[in-house]
C-alpha cells in the first residue's frame, strides 16, 4: 500500500512535469532542421529575446504568433514580457538596425506550416493543436 | 496660422497614409532573402503659457512638431546583415522636412560575444541615445530634455565609422552587454547647435568633431538594467565674428560620463540617468597671437521616471528632468543656469500601430543663452521668463 502510494504520487508529479512542458497549453515546435529534442526555459527566453542565435550547432529564428491564447500564454509562461513590452523589445532593435522583426502569423496551423517549411525556425502553438511536419521540443 | 496648422496635419497624416498602405507589404523577396520594410510618422501639438520651446510658436499653439522615418534590412547570411534608415523632420525651425540619412551600416556578428558593425551607426549612449526618435517605445511624447534634447539631436545621435560589440554570460551574474565605438559627427545646419551659434552673432564656415565611447550594460537579474557610458564629443569651429575676426572655436575637452538604471516589476517601471557633461570652450583667433578665451561649459543632466501600466492600453507616468551649468554664463540670473522640468505623461495605445499621449511639462529656468537647451532669444523676442507650462500632444503610427 505504501508502495502504491509513493508509485501515484511519482506519476502524479510526472503529469505535472509533463503539463508544466506544454506550458499551460502551449507547446514548443521546431523545423526538424534543428538538432535539438530537448530545449531548458531559460534557452527558449533566449531564442525569443534574440540572445542566442543557435540550439545544438544549428542556427535557429524565432517565429511568433499574432496574439490569441496561446501567445497570451507563451508570453506569460516562458518571456514574461507583455505583448506590448515584446514588440516595443523588438522595435528598439528593428530601429536601430541591430535585428529583424521576427516573422509574425496569425494562426496555430499558419505557425506550423511556416515552422515546417522554414530551416531554422522556432515557433509555438496551442498544445492541443495539430503539428504535422515539425517536432515538437520537450521543455525542461 | 489655420494654414500652417492644415499643412502640418495633413504631412503627418500623409506619413501615416503612406505607411499604413505599406502595412501589408512589410518585406519583400530579394532573390532568396528577404528585406525588410518597418516605419513611423508621428505628429505633435505643443502649447505653453509663457516661452516658446524647440523653436515653435508653442505660445500660440503649434503643430510644428512632425517627423517619420523608413527603414529596410536583410540578412544576408546568418552572420551578417545591412540595412539603412531614412529620416525627416520638422519640429519649429529644427529641420524642414529635408530627409536624412538616420543609419546605414552592415553588421557582422563573429559569435554572441563579438560584432563589428560599420558605416553610419545610431551612437549607443546612456539609456536612450540611440531610441529617442523612437518614442513610441516610451510613456513619454518628449524624452528628459535635459539628457535628450531634440533641438540637440544631430549632435549625438549617430556617428560615421564603427562598433565593436557584445553580449557575455557572467553567469549567476547576469549578462554583460558592451559597445565600444569611434568615428565622425555630422552636424544639420538647422540643428539646434547652429541656431545658438546664429543666435550669438557668429556666421559659421565649417564645424566638424569626431565621437569615440564605450557603453556597458548588465542585466544582473530579470527586467534589470544597470549601464554606464564614456564619449569623447570634441568639436571644432572655424567661425567668424562680424565684421572681421575669424575664430576657430574649439569645444576640448568635451567628455560625457553617464550612469543610469532601468527596473521593471510587474506594471511598474522605474528609470534614472545622470551625465556628468565636462565641456571646455576655446576661442582663440586665426592668426597668431591673439587672445585666446577659456570657458567652462559643463553640464550636469540627469532624470528620474516612473510609469505604470493602469491597464493593456493605458500607461501613465512622471518624471523630473533636470538641467544645470555648473559655470552659469551670467549667475545674477538664476533662471539662466538650470531647467527643471516636472512632467506628468499618459499614454493610450489604440492598437499594436497606433498610440496617443498627453503630456504636462512644468518648467522653471530656460538655460543659458550661450548654450543651447531648448529656449532661444530669437524665438522669445519679449525676452525669456522664468518658467513655462507646456501641454504636448503626441500620435504616432508605427509598422
Amino acid at each position: 500500500m505504501k508502495h502504491l502510494r509513493i508509485i501515484v504520487a511519482i506519476a502524479a508529479v510526472a503529469l505535472c512535469g509533463s503539463w508544466q512542458a506544454q506550458a499551460g497549453g502551449v507547446k514548443v515546435i521546431a523545423n526538424t532542421s534543428v538538432p535539438a529534442s530537448t530545449i531548458s526555459a531559460g534557452e527558449v527566453k533566449d531564442v525569443f529575446l534574440l540572445d542566442k542565435d543557435s540550439l545544438g550547432g544549428s542556427h535557429v529564428e524565432p517565429v511568433l504568433a499574432k496574439g490569441g491564447p496561446a501567445h497570451e500564454a507563451f508570453l506569460k509562461e516562458y518571456l514574461g514580457k507583455s505583448d506590448g513590452a515584446l514588440q516595443a523589445f523588438y522595435r528598439s532593435l528593428v530601429f536601430t538596425g541591430k535585428a529583424s522583426m521576427p516573422k509574425t502569423l496569425g494562426t496555430d496551423a499558419e505557425v506550423v506550416a511556416y515552422v515546417a517549411k522554414t530551416k531554422g525556425a522556432v515557433g509555438y502553438v496551442s498544445g492541443d493543436a495539430s503539428t504535422p511536419g515539425v517536432k515538437t521540443l520537450d521543455v525542461k | 496660422m489655420r494654414k500652417m496648422l492644415l499643412r502640418h496635419i495633413a504631412a503627418g497624416l500623409v506619413a501615416a497614409l503612406t505607411v499604413s498602405i505599406g502595412l501589408h507589404a512589410q518585406d519583400f523577396k530579394l532573390g532568396t532573402r528577404t528585406v525588410q520594410v518597418h516605419g513611423f510618422a508621428s505628429q505633435g501639438y505643443a502649447y505653453s503659457d509663457e516661452n516658446n520651446f524647440l523653436t515653435m510658436d508653442t505660445s500660440r499653439g503649434s503643430p510644428a512638431f512632425t517627423e517619420g522615418a523608413l527603414n529596410l534590412s536583410m540578412a544576408v547570411t546568418d552572420k551578417f546583415r545591412f540595412g539603412g534608415q531614412g529620416y525627416s523632420r520638422k519640429i519649429g525651425s529644427l529641420d524642414d522636412f529635408r530627409p536624412s540619412l538616420d543609419w546605414a551600416y552592415g553588421d557582422y556578428k563573429v559569435a554572441n560575444w563579438l560584432g563589428f558593425r560599420g558605416g553610419k551607426v545610431k551612437t549607443v549612449m546612456g539609456l536612450y541615445n540611440d531610441t529617442q526618435d523612437m518614442t513610441f517605445l516610451y510613456p513619454w511624447a518628449l524624452l528628459p530634455q535635459g539628457v535628450y534634447p531634440v533641438d540637440l539631436r544631430t549632435t549625438y545621435i549617430a556617428h560615421t565609422g564603427g562598433d565593436a560589440y557584445g553580449r557575455v554570460s557572467l553567469k549567476e551574474l547576469g549578462k554583460l552587454e558592451y559597445t565600444f565605438y569611434g568615428g565622425q559627427r555630422s552636424y544639420d545646419d538647422r540643428d539646434g547647435t547652429i541656431l545658438f551659434i546664429q543666435q550669438l552673432g557668429y556666421k559659421l564656415k565649417t564645424i566638424s568633431g569626431h565621437t569615440i565611447g564605450w557603453d556597458v550594460k548588465l542585466h544582473p537579474m530579470k527586467d534589470l538594467t544597470l549601464g554606464t557610458s564614456w564619449a569623447n564629443l570634441a568639436q571644432h569651429r572655424l567661425q567668424l565674428t562680424p565684421p572681421t575676426t575669424l575664430q576657430n572655436m574649439d569645444n576640448d575637452p568635451n567628455d560625457i560620463w553617464s550612469g543610469y538604471e532601468d527596473y521593471t516589476r510587474g506594471k511598474l517601471q522605474i528609470s534614472s540617468e545622470y551625465r556628468a557633461n565636462e565641456l571646455m570652450n576655446r576661442v582663440a583667433p586665426t592668426t597668431p597671437g591673439g587672445t585666446v578665451t577659456m570657458s567652462n561649459k559643463s553640464t550636469i543632466e540627469w532624470f528620474a521616471a516612473a510609469s505604470y501600466r493602469i491597464t493593456s492600453k493605458l500607461q501613465t507616468g512622471y518624471y523630473h528632468s533636470n538641467w544645470q551649468m555648473t559655470v552659469p554664463h551670467t549667475p545674477a540670473i538664476q533662471a539662466s543656469a538650470h531647467i527643471h522640468d516636472e512632467v506628468v505623461a499618459a499614454r493610450y495605445d489604440i492598437d499594436r500601430f497606433w498610440d496617443v499621449k498627453a503630456e504636462g511639462h512644468f518648467m522653471n529656468g530656460y538655460g543659458d543663452s550661450h548654450q543651447a537647451q531648448g529656449f532661444y532669444v530669437k524665438f522669445n523676442p519679449q525676452g525669456l521668463k522664468p518658467t513655462t507650462n507646456l501641454l504636448m500632444l503626441r500620435a504616432t503610427f508605427k509598422f
